[in-house]
């Protein structure tokens, strides 16, 4: 669903992108020809407008020289005709003072070649060429040459005419630098390069000073095109061509990697031609500054957008940034809900099933309860029906009881308010519990239980035995329910390597051969409020509430548990928790006063033969173990002497192709009749009767506890008589006793006098806390043996009853037993009771024979 | 929350600067009267001067500006005069040549500053067209031999930015080769030549139709000027009283004698135009030996990268090895317009600073005394001789027969078959018309 929203995020951000990229590409290259056309359009108007700036220029320059050239001519007109008029025109010629355009005025009369002139030489027209028929306002003009000064000149002749016939002509001579200095100082801020060229010699007779550059070609139009780089035959060929016809002509043409306007323009008819370029950018300076500020123009715009388009980037990415938060943020929400959701409808469902299974699974003993209730009407004067009866309804009665428990425990678990209560424990009366309760079980279903102990140091240790016992019942006992008829089950607890001196390192293995269990229930195993169900498991019955009760008492405890398993080969569950090791371990008295220092053990396994040396180690006694009757009997034939006598034998029952009778028979024979042995066997070992014929022999059950050995050695030391055993039945007995009960419910005090009333004792009902203490205030002293006190009550509760009994100034009120009998039954409850006063707690429902029990303790205390 | 307002106020003043530029950027000049027409630069005063060169602008693309304009440069920053630049080249052979231009510009006074070469220093100092400038400061620093070579009838007339120094350029490798020392005396060299045409070296010396007087110059005035009384013989000559062809004659026997003996090839010489004709040869060291004047030897287009070891002595004489020098000069028109501001000018270029960026620029012999060359080691025979004030002038204002240009012309004549008697009356000729107009 997420990938899907996003997949469409991301093609939305596409179809918005794309078109938007090709708009923005769009609007630059519509900007970039607007640009480009604006600026083509200035380049041409300015290139245009440059041609025709350079021509009004040359126009005007043009212009200039014609009028100093038709100046001259109308002077030398003048001239001419004065010298009609003057008497001796050759004196006039020769003392005629030139300045500085004219250099030289010479005159030749009519009919002659050599005439007269003001340089004082003889004068002739030869090396005057006036070939080319130009002329300036009809004077004839000659061709460009190198005058006697050393520059560029020009001579015009004008006919003297009087009366309308040439009687002489006049010709002077006149300097290209005159004309120079009526040209501009440099035109285009003196980048533009001018020449005046004759047009017939085609060479350059006039180079404004300053005006030139190195190599620039200042010799003839050859020189420039060679200097300038003028290659194409075409353009010269044009060139030419203009020059021949006395047209202008204007041309690009780079100079020196510039672009530059190249000019020939002509002056009086194309007599002469002004020639020379101006590079473009030198016309063209307020284009090109045009231009550059356009270019700055779309520069700041570029900029400005670019500046845009990352503020709007910046902005963009800020907003992406924050609305990735949120989504993420709101999925992250919708998944915790969704989560949420789901566990509560697990949780939903799982209580629903819960219930369900407990309507069910309540409903079933109740039904069996009432049914047989129904039956013992019946056949109430049948006593066999009603024992039978009576059992089926104990039975069943029982198992609510037990589904009540657990119920409450993981109520209490959940809530966390299970609270341990370490306190020393035999790990051998653990086993004898447990395997008191699921041998019988498994036998009922012809499994075989086997319980195997090995590498465990410490039998005694610390620990809330309670809790533990429940651990190993719920796992054993499930293990027996999900195994099949003829099955096995094992419990194994194997000591490991102890992480500190002060902790039993244990691992508790509890494994079947039964049905097992799915992957998937694996997974779910221990929940609460479920249960393997399918169709070979759904005959059992239970709350569901085992396994998670076991998981988390192992958890308060500090242990693990893992389990594993497969449908049809069973499973396998590992517990592994650390037990301190309580302070004194060892009675170390108990066997110097029994006189035992040396025990040879005789087991046909190794393990278990190391088993008994490692938790021996601590007594001092010396233990020596062998696994063979040779090497038994080889050691007791060595040990014969009285210090190295053995004091005590454990002898294997299974010894492997040994009778363990004969065994012992043949170990006496060396160590003599009086030695005791004790025969190691499992429980349910058949065939041991000869063994209570054995005089100071016994049987030690498997597996092997010091404690277990010490108790059989008591016993064995200990003659205990069948009255004794009587007595002490006895003395369980109530007979004769009275008691004050305060208890609110009308049904429970019935059934309260009613059992009291069986084992022979009164009891009188108070009905709250106020009214037992008023009455045990008015009573005589010794009139009850003691007060049984219900807790939760009106008026007054159990405690505060018990607080106030106690505080009342009778001599027997700190004395007199009160017993605590209710249903608050955790071990918090019965910390309370015993804080106000209390000597004992027994919960509800009422077991009679611990009832007993406790009265009597108390009672005979 | 901080940073990101933070950031804000960094993006707008930004912006603020941005707009507060562009508004600035946009403002024109306001201030400024009715009058349109911005002030013009006042025109420095024009120095012109004429020359076979163009003034490089400063600005042009590819073109090295020229130890020239640099000196020039200088002094129009350092006086406020401008420089303008005329020039005249002469189209074909048939046109007037540079010289003849200079003269007719010179004797119209057209411009203030000329650089004229060592024939026209005589002819327009004999005119007294061109003005005295030894009063210039940069004038007391001359060495001699420019003194000498450039004063006409008493009157410093011209200085040049160089002094230019022939010399022969040998092949050492190839004297080495052959257990040759380098020739101090004609004898010497004849002998020298002789070994390499014995060992196939079919012209020992290369030559073209432009620097074989050189060899003549050296034994002709090799005395004269190391040790003889200069003005006095200067003046026995230009008087008549001794001869031309007396100084000469020995100098072309000796170059007849080599064309002779096949050590110079006579035929090529005449139509070889400088360093185009020998050098191939020279450079493949074909030919050990060619004459060439003092850049040739730093210049890459000449000899400036040989593959051998190259040096550069002087000329074979009594003497011993002889550079000879030539001269050419600026000089100032007597009548120009600016003759001060033009002295001016000429004092500034030819100033040691001047002179030191010059010599620096195109490492030549300098004619101020206080400016030294860093010469290449291929030029320090040929430098040391000058430094001993050994020398001969290829040209001397003083002679009234010009010498450069009309031995260079008589010795084409040798070339080309005429006898050595023939020569000597060729000088005796233009002697006697000296002495002509001098009547």
């Amino acid at each position: 669903m997420g990938m899907k929203w996003k997949w469409k995020q991301n093609k939305n951000g596409e179809d918005r992108g794309v078109p938007l990229l090709f708009s923005i590409i769009l609007v630059f290259c519509i900007l970039g020809v607007v640009v480009f056309s604006v600026s083509r359009k200035i380049t041409a108007e300015m290139s245009a407008s440059a041609i025709q700036n350079l021509s009004e220029s040359l126009d005007l320059i043009q212009c200039t020289i014609e009028a100093i050239l038709r100046k001259e001519a109308e002077f030398q007109r003048f001239i001419a005709k004065e010298l009609v008029v003057i008497k001796d025109p050759e004196n006039y010629i020769r003392t005629y003072e030139t300045d500085q355009s004219m250099v030289r005025i010479s005159l030749i009369r009519s009919g002659e070649t050599e005439g007269v002139s003001n340089t004082g030489e003889v004068f002739s027209e030869e090396g005057l060429d006036f070939s080319s028929g130009k002329t300036i306002d009809g004077l004839a003009v000659s061709q460009s040459y190198l005058n006697y000064m050393g520059t560029w000149a020009y001579t015009m002749k004008c006919p003297v005419l009087k009366d309308g016939r040439e009687i002489a002509v006049l010709y002077i001579e006149y300097v290209f630098d005159a004309i120079d200095r009526s040209l501009p100082e440099g035109f285009y801020n003196k980048r533009a390069m001018l020449y005046i060229m004759d047009a017939e010699t085609e060479r350059f007779v006039l180079k404004p000073k300053g005006m030139g550059e190195r190599s620039a070609g200042h010799v003839n139009l050859i020189d420039f095109y060679r200097a300038n780089d003028i290659v194409d035959e075409t353009l010269r060929a044009e060139v030419g061509d203009c020059v021949a016809n006395g047209k202008n002509i204007l041309f690009y043409h780079d100079i020196r990697q510039k672009k530059a306007l190249n000019y020939m323009w002509a002056v009086n008819d194309g007599a002469i031609y002004l020639i020379g370029y101006v590079p473009v950018e030198a016309i063209q300076q307020e284009g090109r500054t045009v231009n550059q500020n356009i270019f700055i123009v779309v520069a700041v715009m570029l900029i400005a957008f670019f500046l845009c388009c990352v503020l709007y980037y910046f902005n963009q990415r800020e907003q992406i940034r924050i609305r990735k938060e949120r989504e993420a943020e709101r999925e992250m929400h919708n998944r915790q809900l969704a989560e949420a959701l789901q566990a509560a409808q697990i949780a939903s469902n799982s209580k629903t099933m819960f219930l369900s299974n407990m309507s069910h699974d309540i409903r079933t003993p109740m039904n069996a309860v009432l049914g047989f209730t129904t039956l013992l009407a019946t056949d109430a004067e049948d006593p066999a029906k009603v024992r039978e009866y009576t059992k089926k309804i104990m039975a069943s009665g029982r198992h609510l009881l037990s589904l009540i428990n657990d119920i409450l425990d993981v109520s209490k678990i959940e809530s966390g308010k299970v609270v341990l209560s370490f306190e020393k424990f035999a790990l051998n009366d653990l086993i004898s519990s447990v395997d008191a309760i699921i041998r019988p079980m498994a036998k009922e279903k012809k499994q075989i239980f086997h319980v195997e102990v090995t590498g465990i140091r410490h039998e005694c240790l610390l620990g809330d035995e309670t809790r533990i016992n429940q651990i190993l019942i719920n796992l054993l006992s499930n293990a027996v329910k999900y195994t099949q008829e003829g099955g096995n089950i094992w419990l194994r607890m194997a000591g490991l390597k102890q992480r500190s001196d002060q902790y039993e390192h244990m691992l508790i293995e509890v494994e079947d051969d039964g049905y097992g269990m799915t992957p998937e229930y694996l997974e779910t195993i221990f929940d609460a409020f479920t249960r393997a169900e399918n169709s070979t498991t759904n005959k059992v019955q239970g709350t569901g509430l085992g396994m998670a009760i076991t998981k988390n008492i192992v958890e308060l405890m500090g242990g693990s548990i893992e389990v594993s398993s497969e449908v049809g080969r069973g499973s396998l569950f590992r517990v592994e928790m650390e037990f301190r090791i309580p302070e004194e371990q060892i009675n170390l008295q108990f066997w110097e006063k029994s006189g035992i220092r040396r025990i040879l053990a005789i087991d046909g396994d190794v393990r278990s033969c190391e088993g008994i040396r490692t938790l021996m180690e601590d007594t001092k006694v010396s233990v020596d173990t062998v696994v063979s009757a040779e090497e038994a009997l080889r050691l007791v034939t060595d040990g014969s002497s009285p210090e190295a006598a053995y004091d005590m034998i454990l002898l294997d029952w299974n010894l492997p192709d040994v009778d363990g009778i004969q065994m012992a028979e043949s170990i006496r024979k060396q160590t003599g009749e009086m030695t005791p042995v004790l025969f190691l066997a499992a429980f349910d070992t058949d065939g041991m009767e000869a063994v209570f014929r054995m005089k100071n022999a016994g049987i030690l059950i498997r597996p092997f506890f010091v404690s277990a050995l010490q108790e059989k050695i008591r016993e064995m030391q200990t003659v205990e008589t069948d009255e004794e055993h009587a007595g002490s039945a006895q003395g369980l007995s109530l007979e004769g006793m009275c008691f004050l009960a305060a208890e609110d419910n009308e049904i429970n005090a019935e059934i309260l006098i009613e059992i009291l009333k069986i084992e022979g004792a009164a009891c009188e009902i108070a009905e709250n806390g106020q009214l037992a203490l008023e009455r045990f205030e008015n009573a005589a002293q010794g009139e009850f043996d003691a007060i049984l006190m219900d807790v939760q009550m009106p008026v007054m509760n159990g405690y505060e009853a018990t607080r106030a009994i106690r505080a009342l100034k009778r001599s027997d009120a700190g004395e007199i037993p009160i017993i605590a009998m209710t249903a608050n039954a955790f071990a918090e409850d019965e910390k309370e009771a015993l804080a106000a006063g209390m000597n004992f707690h027994v919960a509800k429902p009422i077991d009679v024979e611990l009832l007993k029990k406790v009265i009597r303790q108390c009672v005979d205390r | 929350m901080k940073r990101g307002s933070l950031k804000k106020r960094k993006w707008a003043a930004v912006l603020v600067v941005l707009a507060a530029s562009g508004i600035v950027a946009c403002q024109g000049n306001g201030d400024g009267g009715a009058n349109l027409i911005t002030v013009e630069e006042e025109e420095a005063e024009v120095v012109s001067l004429f020359s076979p060169m163009e003034k490089t602008n400063p600005d042009a693309d590819n073109i090295a500006r020229t130890a020239f304009d640099l000196t020039v440069g200088m002094a129009e920053e350092k006086l406020n005069i401008k420089v303008g630049y005329k020039t005249y080249t002469a189209e074909n052979y048939q046109e007037k040549s540079y010289d003849d231009v200079t003269l007719d510009r010179v004797r119209n006074h057209m411009d203030d500053i000329y650089l004229l070469n060592p024939d026209t220093i005589q002819i327009l100092g004999e005119e007294g067209r061109l003005a005295d400038l030894s009063g210039l400061s940069s004038a007391q620093n001359l060495r001699e031999v420019v003194r000498t070579a450039n004063t006409v009838n008493g009157k410093l007339v011209a200085i040049p930015q160089e002094v230019v120094a022939n010399g022969l350029f040998v092949n050492k490798d190839m004297f080495d080769q052959y257990g040759l020392s380098l020739p101090e005396t004609p004898e010497d060299f004849l002998a020298c030549c002789k070994v390499f045409k014995e060992n196939g070296i079919e012209t020992p010396v290369g030559a073209n139709r432009w620097w074989l007087e050189n060899f003549v110059f050296a034994q002709a005035y090799a005395r004269m000027y190391n040790g003889g009384d200069v003005e006095a013989e200067i003046e026995a000559l230009n008087s008549g009283a001794s001869r031309y062809s007396d100084y000469m004659r020995p100098g072309f026997e000796f170059l007849k004698q080599l064309i002779d003996l096949g050590y110079i090839d006579a035929q090529k010489a005449s139509v070889s135009e400088a360093i185009d004709g020998e050098g191939p040869d020279f450079l493949a060291q074909k030919t050990p030996i060619v004459m060439a004047y003092w850049g040739a030897a730093n210049a890459e287009t000449a000899y400036g990268n040989p593959d051998f070891h190259l040096q550069v002595i002087g000329f074979p004489s009594s003497l011993g090895q002889m550079p000879v020098v030539s001269i050419t000069g600026f000089g100032v028109c007597a009548d120009a317009e600016n003759v001060e501001e033009a002295k001016k000018l000429l004092d500034e270029i030819l100033s040691d600073e001047s002179l030191t960026v010059y010599t620096e620029t195109n490492r030549v012999i300098s004619p101020s005394r206080n400016v030294a060359v860093d010469c290449i080691p291929a030029l320090k025979p040929l430098y040391d001789r000058i430094s001993e004030n050994v020398y001969v002038l290829g040209s001397n204002a003083g002679m009234k027969v010009e010498q450069w240009g009309n031995t260079c012309l008589i010795v084409r004549k040798l070339l080309n078959g005429a006898t050595v008697d023939e020569c000597m009356a060729e000088f005796d000729r233009l002697q006697d018309e000296s002495l002509e107009e001098k009547d």
